[in-house]
């Protein structure tokens, strides 16, 4: 076991450093120049030869590429992510630890919303299978997985907020305001689980042991909580764990449209303004939450299924 | 069983973590919270509010309001306008005294004697006399490089102050727009001595004071900024008491916004696209303003070109854009079709030329006099030359896309071959540079930098006014002139000046005026006083109030 997770470890490492380099090498090979980017960011008037190569001397530009990076990834080792090409007073770790935890409350919410919504959903689609409710779900599910959530959350906006008059139109604060964002992440995610949880219950109602259990008499209550829903959400948990951090990554639209001042508002920014530091550690940490999830979840998976250890 | 208990414990763990993620987060936002409470009590007294005599507006803009130390170019220009003012303000009619009360300028041009306003302070009580005055100017100066794209940075001599009440500046040349430039926001905007962090501005200060009419209250990153009056102000005390700028940054959501009553206000050029302002046109609910042209919105030929060096092919194309057609076509009427390269409301400006009328026949009669006949595919050629050229825009532009589409067609009439090429904001300004463009999209740099700011650009490899013009005989005439221009202090002159510059350009027809581009806003109906000012970065708040 202890071996497992070594390994595991181990190996992340590598690929975390592969995942900064390709970044900044990614990152580089756009052809604009992010000393000029700047200046026009800051609203300088006249863009001259002589204001690039301040600003290039300043941002630390003239190093060559490999030095830059080589120094990026060592202050990087000391938590020293470096400072916005846009917003000089600002550092990006500031800016990262500012953003992430409106993010992880907007992630957090919207998981909520698909456990909530998605389990008790999927579960009696499964039970009542080609019954109207399960039509007409599966119904909604192709409709919301389809929608884009631009345009979702100005549908959202439109109705909840303005014809309805219940909730802000956007903003942050108060549990009003992350409702409707909340859902619009949430829209797509609930209808992959509910169609994954009921193929996984149907599934399961197929096995050998659903049949012993209604031999035995059991009561169908008991045989659908007790023995098949458990039995389904175990590909589940990892599916859901596994979705944390792609909910952490994936709010971009969603944070723009309702003006949530989280992560996916502060890469948008940072990308149509070449601000290389904030991009870079906005990819390592990402690229860090998907490698720590995805062990933390191998790791449950490895403990909890005596298949993947091969016990007998 | 011992597997089932961890699944379970596990389950139990995620769940536990979700709930706690959010309780750790909503301890940790306690304090944006009450501030949100703050901001969410004011929306409701809002609503409660007597519909005469409210005092708070709410505006928004695309971003926060980010550095708002007024000697650097990071922070957001109508806020800095807000606490911040500059020795003289630039006004419909002239210049007017701001922290000076008047000023002298010699005979030769050179030195600027400036009267200091007495009985100014600043929001924190400091007085505003000479020598702050001139510790701003030192601050500023210290960090000169910075500001050299200001001709009157590389003209300084010397800032001093005699007296309490007296500033002076000294120029090595005289140079007519150094008001102008002083004028603007940026980075002639005084800042209290004692916020500065040793006498010094460049990297960075300690607090945002200013003499302004407000005062920044409240400050959350990317969420809201709260300004209230200043009580210190020396001049007319503003009707609204209290400014909420929020942050939306998508367009649509911005307007929904609007209708719902949670914001008061959308200001700017680029916040306010032409259907809004088409859609409530006829609102009772929602009122719509447009200023007077700002800037104007062309496309530049490049002379250096083996096609377009010709310049007959250049007034074909001239003659085959319809104006009028884009104008209410694609800007709904909202902005006027231009005829010239600067709007004639701009000063200096209004010279006597003769536009390009919109005619094709025209336009096929230039290109087949000048040896262009049309190919069996319906494209002129020339000895072995396909009229072919290629039309660079920014993809990020709309409105250019659709400009590009509808010329496209149109030129495709008289036997012109358009490629049109959308770029990314920056690659686009890169290949305008480097002059890799036959036709590109341009907008002039606006009021109050045109037109001085806008002929000054062309005399340097800058913009690609530079590279399109490369290819004209006149080029070193025209660039002589523009520099006397900077440099002139008869008046006469200066306007004769503008006259061979404006006209040369207009004859050698490298511009294809488009429209003049307005700045826009749309508001509740209660707010009055929505105006524009010269500067059209500026949002002129103090003449507001609600009715």
């Amino acid at each position: 076991m202890k071996t497992y997770i070594l390994k595991r470890i181990g190996s992340a490492i590598p690929l975390l450093f592969c995942i900064s380099f390709l970044c900044f090498v990614f990152i580089n090979l756009i052809p604009s120049d992010p000393a000029e980017v700047a200046l026009r960011v800051r609203q300088t008037p006249v863009i001259t030869e002589q204001a690039i190569e301040e600003v290039r001397e300043e941002l630390g530009l003239n190093a060559p590429y490999l030095v830059r990076y080589g120094r990026w990834l060592m202050n990087c080792l000391s938590f020293n992510f470096g400072v916005s090409y846009t917003n000089p007073s600002r550092t990006v770790l500031g800016e990262i630890s500012r953003c992430l935890p409106a993010t992880v409350q907007l992630a957090m919410v919207s998981l909520i919303f698909v456990i909530l919504l998605s389990l008790p959903i999927g579960f009696l689609c499964a039970v009542f299978q080609n019954s109207w409710f399960d039509k007409i779900v599966r119904a909604i599910v192709f409709m919301t997985t389809a929608m884009p959530a631009y345009w979702i959350g100005l549908l959202l906006i439109w109705f909840v907020s303005i014809y309805l008059d219940l909730l802000p139109t956007s903003g942050s604060g108060s549990m009003k305001h992350i409702i409707l964002p909340a859902i619009t992440v949430s829209l797509t995610y609930i209808s992959t689980y509910i169609r994954l949880i009921r193929n996984n219950m149907l599934e399961n109602m197929k096995e050998d042991y659903v049949l012993y259990a209604n031999v035995r008499g059991l009561k169908q209550t008991n045989i659908l909580i007790r023995h098949i829903l458990k039995n389904s959400l175990h590909t589940c948990i990892v599916a859901i764990g596994m979705s944390i951090p792609q909910l952490i990554s994936g709010t971009i639209v969603v944070e723009n449209v309702f003006a949530w001042p989280g992560l996916g508002k502060l890469c948008i920014e940072s990308i149509f303004n070449r601000d290389y530091p904030v991009i870079q550690t906005y990819v390592l940490l990402i690229g860090t939450l998907f490698v720590v999830f995805n062990l933390i979840f191998d790791i449950i998976s490895y403990v909890t299924d005596p298949r993947l250890r091969g016990d007998k | 069983m011992k597997n089932k208990k961890i699944l379970t414990c596990a389950t139990i763990a995620l769940v536990a973590s979700m709930i706690a993620g959010c309780s750790t987060n909503n301890s940790t936002t306690t304090n944006k919270q009450e501030v949100a409470k703050t901001v969410a009590a004011s929306e409701d007294k809002k609503d409660e509010a007597d519909s005469t005599g409210k005092e708070e507006l709410v505006f928004v803009n695309f971003r926060d309001i980010r550095d708002l130390n007024p000697h650097l170019y990071a922070g957001e220009m109508y806020a800095q306008e807000m606490l911040y003012e500059t020795l003289v303000t630039i006004t419909e009619d002239g210049y007017k005294g701001c922290l000076a009360e008047s000023w002298d300028i010699s005979e030769d041009g050179r030195v600027y004697t400036f009267k200091i306003r007495e009985g100014v302070y600043f929001s924190d009580g400091t007085i505003c006399d000479a020598n702050a005055i001139k510790a701003n100017f030192d601050a500023i100066i210290e960090n000169k490089e910075r500001h050299t794209w200001l001709e009157m940075m590389n003209l300084l001599v010397s800032v001093d102050a005699p007296d309490s009440n007296t500033f002076v500046i000294t120029l090595s040349a005289p140079y007519y727009p150094m008001l102008t430039e002083l004028g603007v926001t940026r980075p002639f905007a005084i800042i209290s001595p004692n916020a500065m962090m040793n006498g010094s501005t460049k990297d960075g200060v300690k607090e945002y004071i200013g003499t302004g009419p407000y005062v920044l209250t409240d400050f959350v990153i990317d969420e809201y900024a709260v300004f209230e009056a200043n009580d210190n102000y020396w001049g007319e005390k503003p009707t609204i008491q209290k400014i909420t700028v929020k942050v939306i940054p998508d367009n649509q959501t911005r307007i929904l916004a609007l209708e719902k009553g949670e914001i008061d206000l959308i200001y700017g050029k680029n916040m306010i696209d032409a259907d809004a302002i088409t859609k409530y046109a006829d609102s009772e609910e929602i009122k719509v303003a447009l200023s007077q042209p700002t800037s104007t919105r062309q496309l530049v030929m490049n002379t250096t070109d083996e096609i377009l060096g010709d310049i007959e092919v250049r007034k074909a194309l001239q003659h085959a854009t319809n104006k009028t057609a884009i104008a209410e076509g694609i800007f709904y009427g909202l902005e006027e079709p231009a005829d010239f390269l600067f709007s004639k409301t701009i000063p200096y400006c209004d010279v006597a030329l003769t536009p390009y009328e919109y005619n094709l026949e025209t336009a096929s009669q230039l290109l087949e006099d000048a040896g262009w006949v049309v190919g069996s595919d319906g494209i002129r050629e020339k000895a072995g030359v396909k009229l072919s050229l290629d039309m660079l825009y920014n993809s990020d532009s709309v409105t250019e896309k659709t400009i590009a589409e509808y010329l496209q067609a149109e030129y495709q009439q008289i036997g012109v071959q358009i490629i049109i090429n959308g770029q990314e904001e920056q690659s686009y300004r890169d290949n305008m540079k480097a002059g890799n463009f036959d036709i590109v999209f341009n907008i002039s740099w606006g009021t109050p930098y045109d037109p001085q700011s806008s002929l000054s650009g062309m005399t340097a490899p800058v913009y690609g006014d530079y590279a399109a013009q490369l290819g004209l005989d006149n080029k070193a005439e025209i660039d002589e002139a523009i520099e006397k221009i900077l440099v002139s202090t008869d008046e006469t002159t200066r306007q004769q000046l503008y006259d061979f510059v404006l006209e040369s350009l207009h004859k050698d027809a490298l511009y294809i005026p488009l429209t003049y581009e307005c700045n826009k806003a749309i508001y509740t109906k209660d707010l009055q006083g929505v105006t524009f000012t010269q500067s059209q970065y500026e949002v002129p708040f103090y003449n507001m109030y609600f009715e």
